[in-house]
């Protein structure tokens, strides 16, 4: 089976070979792979170095978490892939600012119809005691902004969007 | 001073929650005092609340209708025949008037007397209060009082720019403006005044020259009612993001023994100036050429005081209970040794990734670092809720070393150890801090963190194990879909279903 594995925008093709084998590009690699019962943590030893590591899903990817070093994957079969880049890109399309966590609207600093630039900041969030910038994921214009100064938030509700 | 009798306690409410209360708790057990919790709806299954002998409901999660609720904690204490509050930090801590109202009920606050929380908790008469005891202080106009925006003005410039607009109120950062020039100053004075009307209540500022390139160093002080000060040595504090501490060292590289005595020397003159009993903490200020300056005093028990326990082996929280029972330091000045290097990280539910943002979820697993050298301090457990009520410290990490070298070596180690699943932490900032040359060269200020550091170092370490991090994700994948097409084709089978489980165990053993 072979997966198309993704981190960071970086892509890894990963073909499991068989129980005990793996092949990256053209390295054909040995693996002992095991979970340790009733937890989400996991035991590789790849080539005789050892790795230990929790591994578990949230929503549609698989987080990694190793050595302190936290790591948010998407694990797709070629097979899926395919099928879904022969579907159009979706990169394009709507993009809704939900909020990261509940709180309280500080400032929006957005008009709708202004254009943003990625990295840019939309809207001010105070939570946990402190204000926390809400930026552009990627370049485009506001559209409707569904939320004003000095209201309350509940957590994914949808702030504004871009397109 | 007469002879005192000192008081037994029996009993000591604690009111706070999170990692300070079960601190506290510890120390109680630990002296055999029974404990009193008190917790928010949020709490319920709360550390401080499983660890204490009692505990009782304040009421709902915001901090005001809680953990702020006087009232309903004097209550308490009298229902539960407590002898004593202790406050933590934050919260009630510095309030005047719980400390005053608890030695009107009969109930042994567990620090300083009502006056000296007062004294200190305006900074504009502690800095008058210090400046008369001799202790030298930033230049400024906040012993000056109250000043209009035109005084202010006609002042700045014999102060000097860079200067700071801090609001007379203040605290954490909020209402301070840093001014660069005279043309910039009123419209900063303008918006400062409305940040700290809008976060204080209160509008009005001062000025303080704003020193560059400053370290942020504190003293530990202990005082017992019997006129015995003395201090438990420095923490060096710069670490620090949008004036919140980050990370907190003891001793301070920075400091050579003759400077450490003569600052050492000038916080004990601090908590006298104000007749002050119990734990306290002075901080200064220490310019490139080691002038130092006082900043404040905190009149309450700091979230950093570990470092300062493993450095001079004194249990600081045990003494603080030592001394509100009457009972005289068990220790003098000269008894008082640093031994070794401790640092502290403070870890918050935050991603340093992504701003600092905090991160709110659910904790489904932690694993705490142990070993040589390693004290955790935590409120929180696999399955604990991060909310947005309270501030996202879940634990603080503190580890010895004979060197700040092998201090640093061994939080490396520990961090590395750390593994909390569920929401975002900063961990990987200390990671990358533990890892850059001017932390460990000690070349670094309060700006270090927002100014000279990136986590771009940490985005290369990332890039080096993101392959191993692929595979691992690529099998447990793998191993559930695998896992997933056995128990679609369960049905296909003609065996028995119990025949089939004991086989697929046999296979999985």
């Amino acid at each position: 089976m072979k997966y198309i594995t993704t981190i960071d925008d970086k892509e890894f093709e990963i073909e499991v070979v068989d129980e005990h084998h793996i092949r990256i590009g053209d390295r054909l690699l040995e693996v002992d792979f095991e979970s340790v019962s009733g937890q989400p943590v996991f035991s590789l030893i790849l080539d005789g170095r050892s790795y230990e590591a929790f591994v578990y899903q949230s929503e549609q990817d698989w987080e990694v978490l190793i050595r302190g070093r936290q790591y948010q994957v998407n694990v797709e079969d070629e097979r899926e892939k395919r099928l879904k880049t022969a579907g159009g890109d979706i990169s394009g399309g709507e993009f809704h600012l939900k909020a990261p966590m509940p709180g309280l609207v500080v400032a929006v600093l957005m008009e709708e119809g202004q254009e943003v630039k990625k990295g840019q900041v939309m809207l001010i969030l105070e939570s946990m005691k402190m204000q926390n910038e809400l930026k552009a994921p990627r370049d485009g214009t506001v559209g409707r902004i569904r939320v004003k100064a000095g209201e309350s938030v509940e957590q994914k509700q949808t702030l504004l969007s871009v397109h | 001073m007469p002879t005192k009798k000192s008081l037994m306690f029996k009993k000591v409410l604690i009111a706070n929650r999170g990692e300070i209360a079960v601190r506290i708790i510890r120390a109680c057990r630990e002296l055999g005092i029974g404990t009193v919790a008190v917790f928010s709806e949020a709490d319920r299954h709360a550390l401080h609340v499983r660890y204490a002998d009692e505990a009782y409901l304040l009421g709902p999660a915001p901090s005001r209708e809680s953990y702020l609720r006087a009232d309903k904690i004097f209550d308490i204490a009298k229902k539960s025949g407590a002898d004593a509050i202790h406050p933590g930090y934050g919260f009630l801590a510095e309030r005047e008037d719980f400390a005053a109202k608890c030695d009107d009920l009969g109930i042994k606050f567990i620090g300083p007397k009502p006056s000296s929380i007062a004294a200190m908790g305006d900074k504009g008469k502690a800095r008058a209060t210090v400046v008369k005891a001799g202790v030298p202080v930033v230049p400024g106009t906040e012993d000056v009082g109250n000043m209009t925006d035109d005084d202010l003005l006609a002042i700045a410039p014999t102060i000097g720019f860079p200067l700071l607009i801090k609001a007379t109120a203040g605290g954490g950062g909020k209402g301070m403006r840093e001014v660069r020039s005279l043309e910039e100053m009123p419209a900063l004075l303008a918006s400062a005044r409305r940040e700290a009307e809008s976060s204080f209540g209160d509008g009005n500022v001062y000025l303080e020259k704003l020193i560059e390139g400053a370290r942020h160093i504190e003293f530990q002080i202990m005082a017992d009612s019997f006129g015995n000060v003395i201090h438990l040595g420095e923490r060096e504090c710069s670490i620090q993001r949008r004036h919140q501490k980050l990370l907190e060292e003891a001793p301070s590289s920075f400091l050579n023994d003759d400077l450490r005595e003569k600052m050492g020397n000038i916080a004990v003159k601090s908590a006298q100036a104000v007749d002050y009993v119990n734990a306290g903490t002075i901080e200064f200020l220490v310019d490139k050429d080691h002038n130092f300056y006082f900043l404040e005093m905190n009149t309450r028990l700091q979230v950093e005081h570990p470092i300062t326990e493993m450095v001079t082996g004194v249990d600081i929280v045990a003494e603080q209970i030592r001394i509100a029972r009457g009972r005289q330091l068990s220790y003098t000045q000269e008894q008082i040794k640093i031994n070794g290097h401790s640092i502290e990280c403070r870890i918050n539910a935050e991603d340093p990734f992504n701003g600092f943002m905090p991160s709110t979820g659910r904790i489904t697993h932690s694993l705490l670092p142990t070993g040589p050298g390693v004290r955790v301090d935590t409120g929180v457990y696999p399955g604990f809720e991060i909310t947005p009520y309270y501030d996202p410290m879940i634990a603080k990490l503190i580890v010895w070393g004979e060197t700040r070298a092998q201090a640093i070596l061994r939080m490396r180690r520990a961090l590395e150890e750390y593994r909390v699943v569920g929401v975002r932490t900063n961990i990987p900032f200390h990671q990358t801090l533990m890892d850059s040359h001017r932390f460990m060269g000690t070349q670094f200020d309060t700006r270090f963190v927002e100014e000279r550091f990136t986590m771009d170092d940490a985005l290369e370490a990332r890039a080096a194990n993101a392959e191993i991090a692929a595979i691992l994700a690529t099998l447990a994948a793998h191993q559930q879909s695998e896992r997933n097409a056995n128990i679609v084709r369960r049905n296909e089978r003609d065996t028995s279903n119990w025949k089939w489980v004991g086989r697929w165990e046999r296979m999985h053993r």
